[in-house]
């Protein structure tokens, strides 16, 4: 009696949280879009715009989170989806390596794969969605840098850990700027610190750059969680003259934008995530149409947004690229803060 | 301790079989079933098939838990092993990458995860007063750490030849080669645990460490042999880590040690020390294994699925409790 | 003899410990030795500070609770979610909403403890998972909410009293009630009783059950405020906040001499081991060092503070030894 009671109590348990995970059935065309890891605010705009415009094209959409941003975790998550044969998966890898096994596993089984946000090494997808091309981080981000120290000074970088494979390629293509072009020649780079992209860790390393460089002009952030503990610590801190800039999220750094003493932000920058979102589905979309294959100089029409063309990306795979950095200051940050 | 717990579980030998049928194993073994028919009712996915191409990945955690299981008898905790995976894994790559020949590769990460289980065997046992939480905390940081600096900046590393690794991934018919070696494991762990000496010694210090020790038992010996013998296991799971992942990186098995401990402790292995046996370890770690490729075909989320572990987790610990108590009420 | 027996105490080798760090880190760095460098550190690991106050109490009764982060996060979004929408505006309001949730929380935990005998290392486990999902699902499946979204809620971390920021007050009163309610309280002696020998304090007529129901309520609390903090503090509320810090608070308690199997341990150790565990990561960087070492050199330090704490001790044990003998 009590081994059947516990059995059904456990059952009903797990029965009783499970409705409200359903997913439906549909027919058409099935993409699988695979986060970082869920509760990310960054990922779930781009998500939306992702499933808006697949929608609109029939495409039925599943956004599949990992349980943990660790590569390990979106491995169980493609053996799921293989076992599910969707047209297509979509994916932003937790790791450059560590997916490919799996995503060769895929594209055996006929399934597409596209990469957008963070892309798996070129082995393991047909086509990269790039939001802007390093190069184009690296030069809105200096010329950023460059402005607001006022053509020289002393400038630091913090950034999310130090294997996030975004993130350093930007900084080596920022470091590569500025032994490239002369403008930057009195901008000196004195450290790169790592927050992990934890508001906690990021503060101590944001403080320690403060107290090591007291004549720092500005810091530069490529991160989201990374740029607002920055600016709200520089903000808070009395007397300090120093700047914070880099990639953040509107709403995240409504409270800190402004050209005035009182925000520690003059501007940052940004792609546009919902468009980033879009593309990547107009893109997954035609290469299960067979419009593309994920080669070198094909074209497609992605909606609304218009023509693009596949090019080589860095890495030796291929990408479709958004567009320049979008730049947000007092002007605009308050009307994308109501979006994402 | 002892005696809390309403389980009919104990390291008292009773009949084989009737505590297989009555005891916690006969609920999990009944929990199994359901646990297979709501998946094959849930996912219309799940499958032979299936089931045994997305096994390799949860398997290789299972090792974890075969030693996990012993140090939880012994009434103690090792939270370093996830990063001992992740160390492990990252040395394969190198040496795999340099040329090394596939058995010396197997062999170098083991005895990586060997020597990771050594640093904590050997300071837990030379300052046999800490806590081996704490210290395991310690050298999960540290253990991760070195793999961090091994790694350098990108913190990832690829195969440059996969054959090798893509050979383990091998199967034999349908059955994936790592589900035979966690069978065997699994069996000879069970043997080890319930029938040898070095077995009823690892309960004695889970029961009771004074009266173990004062009984002639090599206390420090056995916990020395046994946080040895879970670094190896690491290393044997960072192999199956590296051939799902054609790589490493500084993320590689990330709470690990919290998944194994779970598929012990829902088996009726009890973390206070002293109660508990492998089989219901196994069959909960068949259970859980399931119920995560069943909710996860559907595309249920990962939290959710996280959530429903932790109910899973701690119903299997307070039901047989709380029935246990109320029968006691009732009879009074 | 009184000056012997504090210098023999566990917790007058941890301030030896505390200041010879701070005095190697301010001689390398004089930016650590500052008044505003020291209050910066506390109100950055405030979080750590007050549930290292709560998982004393746990401690000494023998348990462990690893669910607290999940409780922190929990409450933080809840807060940070209705601030979000607008349906509080109140800095108060929102303090008592999360303290509620996480004595909500914390007592939930602490029943399955104390009624159903489930070992505290499993029913927090399992609530670490459970409380961590909830705070996801209650963000709408990823919402966060930052400074702008916070109003007025946010500036509590920023705003001084007498010269203080507030935070650090929280602090402050937080360790002096503990430390009074630990050191003169019924409540506080019972707690030691438990945690010394349960079967014992159960004779002698302490209701064991209520006592471990009573240590995880006030951490559940103390997790609950703690999300509040952390939220003010970083002006931000995400569902991951603060993953992986039940460790560090762990840590904290076991460094300051808290024994992890009950009766032993006090306010003091829990705050000199908060400290350690503060000053690691802000020293770190001041000493510029490369930051792919930081994290192994964490965890070397904490792994030598705990052996040389008990190596100490073991000198300590002798000589008190040899002085009977004599």
């Amino acid at each position: 009696m009590k081994k059947l009671l516990s059995v059904l109590l456990v059952a009903l348990l797990v029965a009783g949280l499970m409705t409200s995970a359903l997913a439906g059935a549909a027919d058409g065309k099935k993409i699988a879009l695979v986060g970082k890891s869920a509760g990310n605010a960054f990922f779930e705009v781009a998500a939306n715009g992702f499933k808006a415009a697949g929608e609109a094209e029939g495409a039925k959409v599943d956004v599949v989170y990992p349980e943990d941003a660790t590569a390990d975790a979106q491995i169980k998550v493609l053996d799921n989806l293989i076992s599910q044969q969707p047209d297509a998966i979509c994916i932003s890898a937790n790791d450059v390596n560590a997916l490919q096994a799996k995503l060769e596993e895929a594209m055996d089984a006929g399934i597409k794969v596209s990469a957008f946000d963070s892309a798996p090494n070129p082995a393991s997808r047909q086509v990269f969605i790039n939001q802007v091309t390093n190069d184009g981080v690296a030069l809105g981000l200096m010329d950023a840098v460059y402005d607001i120290a006022g053509g020289e000074g002393k400038w630091a970088i913090l950034s999310a850990t130090s294997q996030a494979a975004n993130q350093n390629a930007w900084i080596d293509a920022m470091k590569a700027l500025m032994e490239a072009d002369e403008k930057y020649a009195k901008l000196e780079l004195v450290e790169v610190a790592y927050g992990d992209d934890e508001p906690q860790k990021s503060t101590d390393q944001t403080q320690a750059l403060l107290d090591n460089y007291p004549d720092l002009k500005v810091i530069c952030a490529p991160t989201t969680v990374g740029i607002m503990a920055a600016a709200k610590l520089v903000q808070d801190t009395e007397g300090c003259a120093v700047k914070v800039t880099g990639l953040g999220m509107p709403s995240e750094m409504l409270a800190y934008t402004g050209a005035d003493d009182a925000h520690s932000c003059p501007y940052f920058f940004l792609w546009s995530m919902p468009d980033l979102g879009k593309m990547a589905a107009y893109t997954t979309i035609a290469l299960i149409n067979g419009d593309i294959t994920g080669a070198e100089g094909e074209t497609f029409t992605a909606g609304d947004l218009g023509e693009y063309t596949i090019t080589k990306a860095d890495d030796g795979g291929t990408q479709v690229i958004l567009g320049p950095l979008f730049k947000f200051d007092e002007s605009n940050v308050e009307e994308f803060a109501k979006l994402y | 301790m002892a005696g809390k717990s309403g389980r009919s579980i104990s390291n008292i030998p009773e009949s084989p079989i009737k505590k297989l049928i009555f005891g916690w194993e006969g609920i999990l073994i009944l929990v199994f079933i359901g646990v297979n028919i709501f998946c094959k009712w849930f996912s219309e996915y799940y499958n032979m098939f299936n089931l045994l191409r997305q096994m390799p990945v949860y398997l290789a955690e299972v090792f974890l838990m075969l030693v996990m299981a012993f140090i939880l008898v012994m009434g103690e905790i090792d939270i370093s092993v996830g990063s001992t995976v992740c160390l492990a894994a990252t040395m394969a790559c190198i040496i795999a990458n340099a040329g090394t020949p596939m058995p010396l590769v197997i062999l170098a990460t083991l005895a990586v995860g060997t020597c990771c289980g050594l640093v904590n065997a050997t300071i837990l046992t030379r300052f046999s007063e800490l806590p081996p939480m704490i210290v395991t905390l310690a050298t999960q940081i540290i253990f991760r750490g070195i793999a961090e600096i091994v790694l350098g900046s990108g913190g990832s590393i690829a195969l440059s030849d996969t054959a090798g690794f893509k050979a383990i991934n091998g199967k034999i018919g349908s059955v994936p080669y790592i589900l035979f070696i966690v069978v065997i494991l699994a069996v000879i762990a069970a043997i080890i645990l319930g029938k040898s000496t070095f077995g009823r010694k690892v309960y004695a210090i889970g029961t009771n460490r004074l009266a173990a020790r004062y009984s002639g038992v090599a206390v420090q010996k056995i916990r020395f042999i046994i946080y040895t013998l879970m670094g190896t296991a690491a290393g044997l799971c960072a192999v199956f880590m590296v051939a799902s992942s054609y790589g490493a990186n500084t993320t590689t098995g990330t709470g690990f040690e919290m998944d194994a401990i779970a598929m012990a402790v829902f088996g009726g292995i009890s973390s206070t020390g002293g109660k508990g046996n492998m089989i219901g370890g196994i069959i909960s770690a068949f259970i859980i294994v399931c119920l995560r490729i069943g909710l996860g075909q559907r595309n249920v989320n990962g939290q959710v699925i996280l959530l429903i572990i932790g109910v899973l987790l701690i119903a299997a610990v307070a039901l047989p409790n709380i029935f246990g108590s109320l029968r006691k009420a009732m009879k009074k | 003899m009184k000056l012997k027996k504090l210098t023999g105490s566990r917790e007058f080798l941890l301030f030896i410990i505390v200041i010879a760090m701070f005095a190697i880190v301010s001689i390398i760095n004089p930016a650590f030795f500052s008044f505003k460098a020291v209050t910066d550190m506390l109100r950055n690991n405030a979080v750590t500070l007050v549930m290292a106050l709560g998982m004393l109490g746990v401690m000494l009764v023998g348990g462990i609770d690893i669910s607290i982060t999940s409780t922190l996060a929990l409450s933080g979004m809840a807060i940070g979610m209705l601030l979000k929408y607008g349906h509080i505006s109140s800095t108060l309001v929102a303090f008592l909403i999360t303290m509620g949730i996480g004595t909500a929380c914390g007592a939930l935990v602490g029943l399955l403890i104390s009624r159903a005998g489930v070992p505290p290392i499993i029913a927090s486990m399992g609530f670490m998972y459970i409380y961590r999902a909830m705070g996801y699902l209650i963000s709408n499946g990823g919402e966060w909410a930052s400074a702008a979204a916070l109003g007025d809620f946010k500036n509590f971390g920023t705003e001084k009293l007498l010269g203080l920021s507030k935070v650090i007050w929280v602090i402050i009163v937080c360790y002096i009630v503990f430390f009074i309610v630990m050191k003169w309280t019924r409540i506080g002696r019972q707690i030691y009783a438990v945690g010394s020998n349960a079967e014992a304090a159960e004779v002698s007529g302490i209701k064991v059950k209520n006592i471990k129901l009573l240590v995880h309520t006030v951490m559940g609390f103390l997790a609950g405020l703690s999300g509040a903090i952390q939220v003010a503090v970083y002006a931000s509320a995400m569902p991951n906040m603060a993953q992986g810090g039940e460790m560090d608070v762990i840590a904290a308690c076991v460094i300051g001499g808290v024994s992890m199997s009950g009766g032993r341990g006090s306010v003091i150790g829990a705050l000199l081991g908060a400290l350690i565990m503060a000053m690691i990561p802000k020293a770190l960087p001041l000493l510029h060092i490369d930051a792919l070492w930081q994290n192994m050199i964490k965890g070397v330090m904490i792994l030598a503070v705990v052996v040389i704490n008990v190596i100490l001790q073991r000198v300590a044990n002798r000589n008190a030894l040899a002085r009977r003998e004599m």
